[in-house]
């Protein structure tokens, strides 16, 4: 490790500035929980190391009425233990539930998971259903890319000279639900990592009016399954149409990852866990009926 | 180099640190506090678990720098006037330590989950040590350690 200089960041501009002045040489850390086996492994060589961790403006999950916002330094723990990712967000809930350990969710972060590009972000395709917006700042000011861009187009990635300062999202409205179910597994069989997460919404008759899937490794990224979507949009959730659901969920899959050792694994594995969020929406949007 | 202040078991140090270094090294290394180990380096065995104002980390996954203006509680930091704590004395009670190696962490998690909620079902310790790994007792004793350190807590021993 060539490190020259290590600063504890007080606020955003003081970051920001930093950010301007050393532009590649510097590295963010915010919960250290990928930067620092990173450093470690020389998989990074920055020469300057920023800790935002104690920035007390990146801590906060904004209830601004229809949005969220929840700041780049807010911790897995911080989203599990809030009270507004509990109904119908539980989705969000869930997914940094099941992030790493204890120990694990009490450093790391959503922005980190975010900006670190990490393939494997298993808490991301939440975000994604929720056509989340990332919030960037530099001293050139502030600017927005939509997180779905953010992973599948090249032009779209945060700068040298940019922060992550939050995520921001529209609130579900009471009768759509966000789920997620994920492969249980620790770092050790990373391999087969896999998520799924949906948002869906339903007429009167049952008939869905709304929904997004995402996925995370299920390709190069986590990315939204249009094709999925296209197929549910407008049908009633009988048997047969989640049957086919998943056979649509696994030809699009196969495009991605044929040839692939994972991909005989991964085909089997997501017409489960595509069953379990759909069921676990389905659960709660009965009981909102009710 | 780089210059430090930070509060360890209730001591304020004014140290000067590698740029490089980890909050682990910093401890052992630094400070002499051996109590915490390493073994993966990588965040996932939680042997190098420490308390950082007010919650776990893993020492390992944290830069010394970072630890800038914070408080941490280490296994040494848990006796009181000689005394050990409870949770020691009901691990060393229900024989919950073999090799022991992964005590020091696991005791750090039992205690940030007590300190959270004092009265954990079962499975909610489970899931509170969930982030240290144990190669030697296969966990029962060990949570059979925390029941019994909430009893022992609750008598005030
Ligand atoms: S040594 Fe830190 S988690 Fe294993
Ligand atoms: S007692 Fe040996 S690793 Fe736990």
């Amino acid at each position: 490790m060539a490190l020259e200089e290590v600063y504890k960041g007080e606020n955003v501009d003081e970051v920001v500035e930093l950010l301007d002045k050393y532009g590649k040489d510097a590295k963010i850390i915010a919960g250290g929980t990928d930067i620092v086996i990173d450093l470690r492994n020389n998989r990074i060589d920055p020469k300057v190391l920023i800790d935002i961790s104690s920035i007390e403006e990146l801590k906060g999950i904004k209830d601004k009425g229809e949005y969220i916002e929840i700041g780049a330094g807010v911790s897995f723990t911080q989203v599990v233990e809030n009270p507004l990712f509990e109904r119908n967000l539980y989705g969000l809930n869930k997914a940094c539930h099941m992030v790493g350990s204890p120990q694990i969710r009490n450093k790391g972060t959503l922005g980190g998971n975010i900006a670190n590009g990490s393939p494997a972000a298993d808490s991301i395709p939440p975000l994604i259903c929720l056509n989340s917006t990332l919030i960037l700042k530099s001293v050139r000011g502030r600017r927005e890319i939509s997180i779905e861009d953010y992973y599948k187009d090249e032009n779209e990635k945060i700068r040298p000279d940019e922060l992550l300062v939050s995520i921001g999202f529209k609130k579900p409205k009471e009768n759509q639900v966000l789920s997620f179910a994920k492969l249980g597994l620790r770092k050790a069989l990373a391999i087969s990592r896999l998520s799924i997460a949906i948002l869906v919404e339903l007429d009167e008759e049952g008939k869905i009016i709304n929904i997004e899937v995402a996925s995370g490794s299920l390709g190069k990224y986590p990315m939204r399954e249009l094709e999925l979507e296209q197929f549910l949009l407008g049908k009633k959730l009988e048997d047969s149409t989640v049957d086919e659901g998943v056979l649509v969920l696994q030809r699009a899959m196969e495009k991605r990852l044929a040839g692939r050792s994972t991909f005989p694994y991964k085909r089997v594995a997501v017409d489960r866990m595509f069953r379990e969020a759909l069921e676990e929406a389905m659960k709660y949007l009965d009981e909102v009926r009710l | 180099m780089k210059e430090i202040q930070l509060n360890v078991n209730g001591k304020d140090y004014s140290l000067n640190i590698d740029e490089n270094m980890r909050l682990i090294d910093l401890l052992r290394d630094k400070l002499g506090l051996l109590g915490t180990k390493e073994g993966c380096g990588e965040g996932e065995c939680g042997a190098c678990t420490v308390i950082m104002d007010g919650e776990t980390v893993t020492s390992c996954l944290v830069m010394a720098f970072q630890a800038h203006g914070s408080e941490i509680l280490t296994i040494e930091g848990l006796e009181s006037n000689g005394k050990i704590h409870p949770i020691q004395q009901a691990f060393i009670d229900v024989g919950a330590v073999q090799c022991g190696f992964c005590t020091p962490g696991m005791i750090m998690s039992a205690k940030a989950l007590l300190d959270k909620n004092p009265n954990p079902t079962r499975e909610e310790i489970r899931e509170g040590i969930s982030g240290n790994l144990c190669r030697c007792t296969g966990y029962n004793k060990i949570v059979d350690g925390v029941e019994l350190a909430i009893n022992y807590i609750e008598e005030g021993k």
